[in-house]
């Protein structure tokens, strides 16, 4: 029951850490495709200090190294997020080719500095897998016999400043009018590009946070040959179910936490185990309960007005 | 002078020349990234990712591997066309994986459980796809869901579904399915007589002709039948077509179908002429869809552009394995693709620049044909 | 002596490509009045107003502002010399509340932190200063199209603009509307402040505004003051010609009932409410029913419910002689039914297709375009659209092949026009089909609906256009709230009581 409780709250902090980041983007008006490529570089990022930062359980400082790690992650996560603005507000292109584009340069990308640094280390090794067993016990606490990963409270943590900064500061009033009416923003002198860059860029940064701890939940290894196994779309879904709405996002986070670490557990329990389901079933079941939602939440859709269509000042 | 210009103009043509362009780009990325890695084989790397089976010295070899590279540009062929199909009715078929992974297990279920003729196999494994697909167009239809995520909801479940469906078809000397050559002769393709054009490659098989076949069907009946122009006129403009009594909501299923039916029988065809066996403990859905996207923009959304960009990227991606593997890894073929596709998307931008670049030099013409004759007026004056 | 003008735009001239959109025009706005901008659709006014917001820089001429030359080079630059805008469709965010869209752009803050309790006791106290009643906490898809109005106006008054602007703002009111709106104009002039009031409605500049400038085709006509002089004058500054209001035709000789409407209901998009409320009206042969109203009175779902687009919530539509409440689009049109629609973008076009695949887009189905085995007969389809071009004068860069969307809006207009009636339809629904149009082709589109009436068949007209109400139809129905509120006969009636019962002021 604990451990179901631990893996509900690490893969909800992941959906939410990732679904405010798509929805600060759609609020600017940009539709974040790519959140799933950049979760992967961004938990790239943080695997990479976690494999070099030299680090001694019970001997360094744990909160060096868990920071070290943290902005790791989010710079690789703003970093990568350039590309997605760049493309989507300067050049106006199409933001389900880039966003396509970008998820698959991510995992690729991943998997080409990961392998050619393992083969460069040790000719024999061409796998695509970092191990980050020791590192990653910086960032767990145990309570009891609940384990505590330390980005559960980043998510919490980011849940309110996401909610401050969009309803509360003069920056997020005219984030949301960006994503609302552009062309009223800019009647007011609000410079629309550089509120849809700032969208982007903080959503990378959460999308970054959200790579890292998800490649934290439960393993200590990771290989990047496979992505994160549409985590970044599945959070579009919480994000859409959550009515772009930060602790409705956190709800609908937390209901989807729940299916994908039934996945993880259900062998834990009597009952679920005599059912004697096969694990693919545990395995798509957060996809099939996300189409369902979908399926009765999106027709009456809340989202922004302006999200996806460039903005152009010619037009009025 | 004149027809030069127009061909310049020529939305065709400016489609195939920034298809180049995304090309050279990308192809420039990715040596910059093999310079990174270890820059004394970067040139030799990339030269091995560009001429693929024209590494072979004798020439049946070369053949034989050319006779490979187009058994695998044929699902891709399909795929693509799945989701240009998908994109002129205005929809993102992403879900072109997922539809492509129903087609698989269908057909080897059936080939190897059910030990069915490969016909069959086919047109079970197409129809999977075309209800996958129905299924994403209905949702999108009566309950707006964005077609990107119901896409990529239904890629894991056909994923994990297939994995379930084809346990019992594994071989259990590995995790792979058997190979239709041992468990399942009446299942493989026929090859026509084609292997032996390609010095006896036996995967070399109907797929490839019945891509090209469906290519060009697919190029008639966009540009040339009714229920292309109605499609067409419904993904333009949905509205429109709603007004002038076309049946949206059908027009946008049935494209669905058809995109699904597409990728399927990509996925249904390579898998039955025993080129490759599925992983039932996959855990990564296949890239052939996601390329599918990479080659129809590529393709310049032109079912005919398609055959070519498909081939193309089957021909770097079969490169990449030749890559020298002691410093450098096969995935540098993927990471060109997806660069190429990142770079398609500013294909908007680079035509209004070559258009841009068009008029001005057309001006400057003028201006200097202008002072010329003023030149020649002044001096016909001073005569 | 201190220098009379607030703002003064000199010899502005700004050319776009192929056309001079301003050709040396001069504006100069006193301090303290109300100065008209009169002039036809496309004669330059929104060219010069972007001018004057740094939205384009002009070729030739300077900006001065109480007698010093200006550079505005974006609308910050405006909005610092104190200049304001009511924009023709509002710059709102609909789903924001009144008082943040006051302070979009200006908000008061600590830190980065709003504080709106201030903000909120400012916009109080202008709302009754001015007589602009409002509600701060108010979400602007909610309330009325006056109040959004009322909200534009205090944004100026709220950042202490000294100028303001208003761009066409009488268009979406009605005239109870008006007649506040000219009130508020008039206090606001008396302040102090300057006010440019775009329009083309002569009444309304007559009654408010202290002087007028007029444009026509880019070009500066003059400036007048209002005492000095009279509407007709005016209106022959801004067409050129006198204009003649009348359409010539026949008295109607109505027939056969084509449409019988009884009882229709429609549901709402925007509201819980239903947005035509138990309607019934007969179209004849040989006749023009013009429906009349105030914009969003439920002209649109009226429309949509008769021509198929919106399913009906109650009640019975017989064309013909046949009951067609639940009839597919397409059989309706194949009957004899068609339609000019209202947003030429959102239903009548297909922008990424050619002209030509246009043309055929109610017809593409029938045996001349599609044979047996489905293909599209291309030659017939070139040769269709050629005729129609030529008839019906639709100009275009490439001819049949031109995309829709590189098209002037009035010649897409046109190509619908000739779409839809060369059909030969019994029913012609007209949805206010000279929108946006030059007087030319509004001539010319009002003689081919007068002729498509003589020629024996119905027409069901509905337009915002006051004119053309009084001038095409042969008999006029108003909408107000949903509801048919009033039959009128055009020759019987004026402007002025047609506008009481569109306001809602009067009903049968």
């Amino acid at each position: 029951m604990v451990l179901l409780l631990q893996y509900t709250l690490i893969f909800s902090s992941v959906l939410l850490l990732v679904a405010l980041g798509g929805c600060v983007s759609e609020h600017s008006g940009v539709i974040n495709l790519a959140l799933e490529g950049i979760m992967v570089i961004g938990a790239l990022g943080g695997a990479l200090v976690m494999k070099f930062l030299p680090y001694t359980h019970g001997q360094s400082s744990a909160f060096v190294m868990f920071i070290c790690v943290l902005c790791a992650a989010i710079l690789a996560g703003v970093l990568y997020s350039v590309l997605l603005a760049f493309a989507c507000i300067n050049l106006k292109a199409d933001q389900t080719i880039v966003g396509t584009a970008l998820n698959m340069l991510g995992t690729a990308l991943a998997t080409v500095v990961v392998k050619s640094m393992n083969t460069a280390m040790n000719p024999d090794d061409h796998s695509s897998e970092i191990k980050y067993i020791d590192a990653k016990k910086a960032f767990l606490t145990n309570i009891g016999k609940f384990e505590l990963n330390w980005f559960m409270i980043v998510a919490v943590i980011m849940l309110v400043i996401v909610f401050i900064l969009l309803y509360k500061t003069k920056f997020g009033l005219r984030l949301r009018a960006c994503g609302e009416h552009p062309q009223a923003a800019a009647s007011v002198g609000i410079s629309v590009f550089k509120m849809r860059w700032a969208g982007v860029l903080l959503s990378g940064l959460l999308g970054g946070l959200g790579g890292i701890t998800y490649i934290t939940a439960g393993v200590s290894t990771w290989k990047f040959e496979n992505g994160v196994a549409g985590f970044g779309f599945l959070s579009l879904a919480v994000m859409i179910f959550g009515a772009w709405d930060p602790f409705r996002i956190a709800g609908a986070a937390l209901l989807f936490g729940l299916f994908r670490a039934l996945g993880n557990v259900y062998n834990g329990f009597a009952f679920l185990k005599a059912l004697n389901i096969p694990s693919a079933v545990y395995n798509m079941l957060p996809y099939i309960v996300s189409l369902i939602v979908l399926a009765f939440t999106s027709k009456k859709s809340r989202a922004p007005k302006a999200e996806g269509i460039p903005y152009d000042k010619g037009m009025r | 002078m004149n027809e030069k210009k127009s061909l310049l103009r020529n939305d065709g043509f400016q489609t195939f020349v920034t298809s180049i362009i995304c090309i050279i780009l990308g192809l420039i990325v990715g040596w910059l990234a093999l310079l990174i890695i270890e820059p004394s084989g970067a040139w030799g790397a990339i030269v091995a990712v560009i001429k693929n089976f024209f590494k072979y010295p004798s020439a049946p070899a070369r053949l034989k591997y050319f006779g490979s590279t187009l058994a695998k540009t044929a699902p891709l062929i399909f795929c693509s066309l799945s989701v240009l199909f998908a994109y002129k009715v205005g929809l993102f078929n992403i879900g072109a994986a997922g539809q492509y992974c129903l087609g698989v297990a269908l057909a080897l279920y059936l080939a190897i459980v059910k030990q069915m003729p490969w016909f069959v196999c086919l047109v079970a494994g197409i129809v999977a796809g075309g209800v996958s697909g129905a299924l994403c167009g209905l949702l999108k239809a009566y309950f707006n869901v964005n077609v990107v995520i119901s896409g990529i909801m239904l890629n894991w479940i056909s994923l994990y579904g297939t994995n379930l469906l084809l346990k019992p078809a594994m071989d259990p000397s590995g995790k792979d399915t058997f190979r239709l050559v041992n468990k399942a002769k009446q299942a493989l393709l026929p090859t026509l007589g084609l292997d032996k054009l390609f010095s006896k490659n036996q995967y070399v098989t109907l797929a490839i002709p019945l891509a090209i076949v469906v290519a060009v069907i697919i190029w008639i009946v966009l540009d040339k039948t009714k229920i292309g122009y109605e499609l067409k006129a419904t993904g333009n403009n949905v509205n429109a077509a709603k007004y002038c009594g076309m049946k949206e909501n059908r027009n946008i299923i049935l494209t669905m179908v058809i995109a699904g039916g597409l990728a399927a029988m990509g996925g249904a065809l390579y898998y039955l002429s025993d080129f490759e066996q599925w992983n039932v403990n996959a855990s990564a859905v296949p890239g052939m869809g996601f390329n599918g996207i990479a080659a129809a923009f590529l393709g310049g959304l032109n079912p005919i552009g398609c055959l070519f960009s498909s081939y193309f990227i089957t021909h770097i991606t079969m490169g990449g394995g030749n890559v020298d593997l002691s410093h450098y890894c096969a995935q540098i073929a993927d990471f060109i693709s997806a660069v190429i596709i990142y770079l398609c998307g500013f294909v908007l931008f680079f035509k209004t620049v070559m258009n841009g670049w068009l008029k001005k030099s057309e001006e400057k013409k003028i201006a200097r044909a202008r002072a010329a004759a003023e030149e020649a007026n002044k001096e016909g004056g001073n005569a | 002596m201190e220098n009379q003008y607030a703002i003064e735009m000199l010899n502005i001239t700004k050319r776009f490509p192929g056309i001079i959109a301003n050709d040396n025009i001069t504006l100069q706005l006193k301090k303290g009045e109300i100065h008209a901008l009169l002039g036809e659709n496309g004669a330059g006014k929104s060219t010069l107003m972007s001018v004057l917001f740094g939205l384009y820089q002009p070729e030739e001429g300077i900006i001065k502002k109480d007698g010093q030359v200006v550079k505005i080079n974006d609308p910050n630059d405006a909005n610092r010399l104190g200049i304001g805008m009511v924009h023709q469709h509002f710059k709102l965010v609909e789903c924001f509340s009144v008082l943040d869209n006051i302070i979009l752009g200006v908000e008061p803050n600590t830190a980065g932190f709003l504080q709106k309790a201030e903000a909120r006791q400012k916009v109080l106290d202008l709302s009754e200063k001015y007589g602009l009643q409002v509600d701060p906490d108010a979400i602007i898809e909610d309330i009325t199209v006056g109040m959004q109005q009322r909200t534009e106006i205090l944004k100026m008054l709220y950042r202490e603009n000294e100028i303001l602007i208003f761009d066409e703002p009488t268009a979406v009111l009605t005239p109870q509307e008006i007649e506040e709106l000219m009130q508020i104009m008039k206090g606001l002039a008396a302040e102090g402040k300057s006010i440019l009031f775009i329009s083309h409605k002569l009444n309304e500049i007559m009654e408010v505004a202290d002087r007028c400038s007029v444009l026509r085709k880019g070009k500066y006509i003059g400036t007048v003051n209002i005492a000095e002089t009279t509407k007709e004058e005016l209106s022959r500054m801004m067409v050129g010609r006198d204009v003649e209001f009348v359409v010539a035709k026949e008295p109607a000789k109505p027939t056969d009932v084509v449409l019988n409407v009884e009882g229709m209901t429609v549901a709402s998009k925007m509201h819980a409410n239903n947005a035509v409320k138990n309607v019934s009206l007969q179209v004849r042969k040989g006749e023009i029913v013009c429906i009349a109203g105030i914009d969003g009175n439920g002209q649109t779902e009226f429309v949509y419910g008769i021509s198929g687009l919106e399913p009906l919530k109650s009640g019975k539509i017989e064309f013909l002689g046949q009951d067609i409440t639940k009839m597919p689009i397409r059989k309706r049109s194949v009957m004899g039914m068609s339609h000019i629609p209202e947003d030429r973008h959102k239903h009548g076009l297909v922008l990424d297709y050619s002209l030509e695949n246009n043309l055929v887009l109610q017809r593409y189905f029938e045996p001349e375009f599609t044979n047996k085995a489905g293909f599209l007969k291309k030659a017939n389809i070139r040769k269709y659209a050629e005729r129609l071009i030529k008839e019906y004068d639709v100009r275009s860069g490439q001819g049949p092949i031109t995309p829709a969307r590189a098209m002037s809006g009035g010649n897409q207009q046109k190509a619908i026009i000739a779409r839809e009636i060369d059909k030969d339809p019994k029913l012609l629904i007209a949805v206010q089909p000279t929108r946006g149009l030059d007087v030319g082709a509004i001539e010319f589109i009002h003689r081919q609906i007068v002729a498509h009436r003589d020629a024996g068949n119905a027409v069901l007209l509905v337009s915002l256009e006051l004119e053309e109400v009084m001038s095409l139809s042969d008999r006029i129905l108003v909408m107000y709230e949903g509801e048919i509120v009033g039959e009128l006969d055009p020759k019987k009636t004026t402007v002025e009581e047609l506008g009481l019962y569109m306001a809602g002021a009067k009903r049968q």
